[in-house]
């Protein structure tokens, strides 16, 4: 089974996030679960969302605290996503620029980042000033985990949105599928220890 | 079809699927989801259903029960204050004897003000009359809901059904689901027969005043009538798996129980966190197993009485509480062995939708079955400063002894 939490803020669409890569595992064949945590449904608040994906049915009904990758839709919200739990060999992936990097080096997990802002935001993609940080990020996760490919994601968004909307969000999951990037290997055990974990 | 769906959206196929003609609901989350998609349906997808929005739960009770009395297939779908508003007609239609399905999305009550997963709701309204189901699944809640109205509309039980299942873990998460194709629902579910019915050409009052020499007669009925339910919940199940293709259970669904030694009890998703637990404690060597209590009432004493009789260990999970007494499951299960094999330990958790995750139920299995957990736990409760000010406000106030 692999377990993925999402981080975000109202607004940004982790909840819808984790509804459409379930739809498009359920394309690949998997056995999926997606929920959000219900409470902070109010726009610009820290909101949480979780995927479960298997090749057999899924019994677990709990939240995740062992994810095997991390969405962190918002920098802000970095030190929360992780004290919420992980493994150590959790993958973290961030809505990050490359100059921001900088802010992440410190967290002892492998990295990846991908610029789902200014995608959104070429594209025109935003709901009152908004960006909608969830469409890249169908492609950046359907890369980085290789749970899902293109093909079902493309399906889905076109079954999901109307024609022009769906071209758009595919474009934009296109987008984030070739511009994720790897910036932090997973340190060494010894490296841990020495920085405390 | 499958489907990749909120278990309130599977509640509104089975509706739809079952040709309810008269849906009458009021909103309340976690429920409100069930309604909004079946109004979908009749607004976009030419489902023929008279929609009605009534102004409370009381209301909505009433429509169903005038509906029902009428010969027509009713449904209503609600949780926690909307079921309890509801408290007085859910007894009405039991009394009169009425089938109908109710969906009820199992959320704590208030104060304070909290939305999310407890049992509390539907096992206070417990001696009502009602049938009441519990599911597991998603698959599940469609299935049952399809098999409510065959259970109920059943000329030897013709009492109303409640259908419960988990707020959030159920109702919100997105899961699979197949939505069998309306022919093959026609097959195992024909149109409500009634054997009598309010019409304005033929007058009759039903369930006026009873005088003591009938009215014990009357609850006796009911009482035979949930006796007779049981062979019907099974019977139903059976056929539903040869028509339809899916099984979930009769009575009660298990999990692991053909070599078990220990046992966990409970309904709802718990059931199913406990069976990865189950796995657990067997990769550690305890051969485990669980019991899903599916048919809530009648309860499933018999098949309880077979499965736990022989355990060496029997731990049962409660998500809801008999304030002055303990685990309501518990306590009735406690009943049903009656002082035969095991002593049951009792756990209290995830009032309020606190999460149980399968670790914990698999730690405090473990610890049962070393016989190092007796009696009752709250293994989930964290009191901390803020819960403790209360009290010892109350007590400064009332100046230490007293309190």
């Amino acid at each position: 089974m692999v377990e993925l939490r999402f981080h975000g803020l109202g607004g940004q669409g982790a909840v819808t996030l984790s509804y459409l890569l379930a739809k498009a595992g359920d394309r690949m064949g998997r056995y999926v679960q997606a929920f959000p945590f219900f409470g902070a449904e109010r726009r610009g608040a820290p909101v949480k969302s979780y995927l479960r994906m298997d090749e057999r049915p899924i019994y677990l009904r709990s939240q995740i605290y062992r994810p095997d990758f991390v969405v962190v839709m918002n920098l802000g919200l970095t030190e929360a996503a992780i004290s919420e739990g992980t493994k150590e060999d959790t993958v973290l992936i961030f809505n990050a620029t490359a100059e921001e990097e900088a802010r992440l080096t410190h967290l002892d997990f492998p990295a990846y980042r991908v610029d789902a802002t200014s995608i959104a935001l070429e594209l025109g993609m935003e709901v009152e000033g908004m960006p909608l940080v969830n469409v890249p990020f169908l492609g950046a996760v359907a890369h980085v985990t290789g749970l899902v490919n293109m093909e079902a994601i493309a399906e889905v968004l076109r079954e999901t949105y109307p024609p022009d909307r769906a071209e758009l969000s595919l474009e934009a999951a296109r987008r984030g599928f070739t511009s994720v990037v790897k910036f932090q290997e997973a340190k060494e055990k010894g490296q841990k220890a020495a920085s405390g974990r | 079809m499958r489907l990749v769906e909120t278990g309130n959206h599977a509640a509104a196929h089975a509706v739809r699927l079952a040709r309810v003609e008269v849906v009458s609901a009021y909103p309340i989350t976690p429920q409100t989801q069930v309604v909004e998609e079946i109004s979908r349906f009749i607004d976009e997808e030419g489902y023929d259903c008279e929609y009605i929005p009534v102004e409370s739960e009381h209301s909505a009770m009433a429509a169903m029960i005038a509906a029902a009395a009428a010969g027509v297939r009713a449904f209503s779908a609600t949780s926690s204050h909307g079921l309890a508003y509801m408290y007085e007609l859910l007894h009405w239609a039991a009394g009169i004897r009425l089938p109908m399905v109710m969906a009820n999305v199992n959320r704590a009550l208030g104060p304070g003000w909290n939305i999310w997963c407890d049992h509390q709701d539907a096992m206070s309204a417990r001696d009502t009359g009602w049938i009441q189901l519990y599911c597991s699944t998603h698959q599940e809640i469609l299935d049952t809901v399809i098999q409510a109205y065959r259970i109920s509309e059943d000329p030897s039980v013709f009492l109303p059904v409640m259908v419960c299942y988990d707020a959030f873990t159920m109702s919100h998460t997105y899961m699979q689901v197949d939505i069998p194709e309306q022919e093959t629902v026609d097959r195992f579910l024909p149109p409500f027969r009634t054997s009598w019915r309010l019409d304005p050409r033929f007058p009759l009052t039903h369930g006026s005043v009873i005088y003591p020499q009938d009215y014990e007669e009357t609850r006796y009925s009911i009482y035979q009538a949930h006796r007779a339910a049981r062979e019907v919940i099974r019977r139903t199940a059976e056929e539903y798996r040869d028509i339809v293709g899916n099984y979930h259970g009769d009575l009660v669904e298990t999990y692991f129980m053909e070599d078990a030694e220990h046992a966990v009890v409970a309904v709802g998703t718990l059931a199913l966190e406990a069976r990865v637990a189950a796995e657990e404690l067997r990769g550690a060597g305890y051969p485990c197993g669980v019991v899903r209590i599916r048919s809530y009432r009648p309860f499933p004493f018999e098949e309880l009485r077979e499965l736990l009789g022989g355990m060496r260990t029997v731990v049962v999970l409660d998500r809801a509480v008999s304030f002055g007494l303990g685990g309501i499951l518990a306590s009735e299960v406690k009943a049903v062995l009656g002082g035969e094999g095991p002593r049951p330990v009792s756990l209290i958790a995830g009032l309020g939708g606190r999460d149980v995750p399968y670790t914990l139920i698999a730690e405090r299995t473990e610890a049962a079955i070393r016989g190092e957990l007796s009696g009752e736990e709250w293994p989930t409760l964290a009191l901390n400063e803020r819960h403790l000010v209360s009290l010892r406000g109350l007590k400064a106030l009332w100046g230490g002894e007293r309190a």
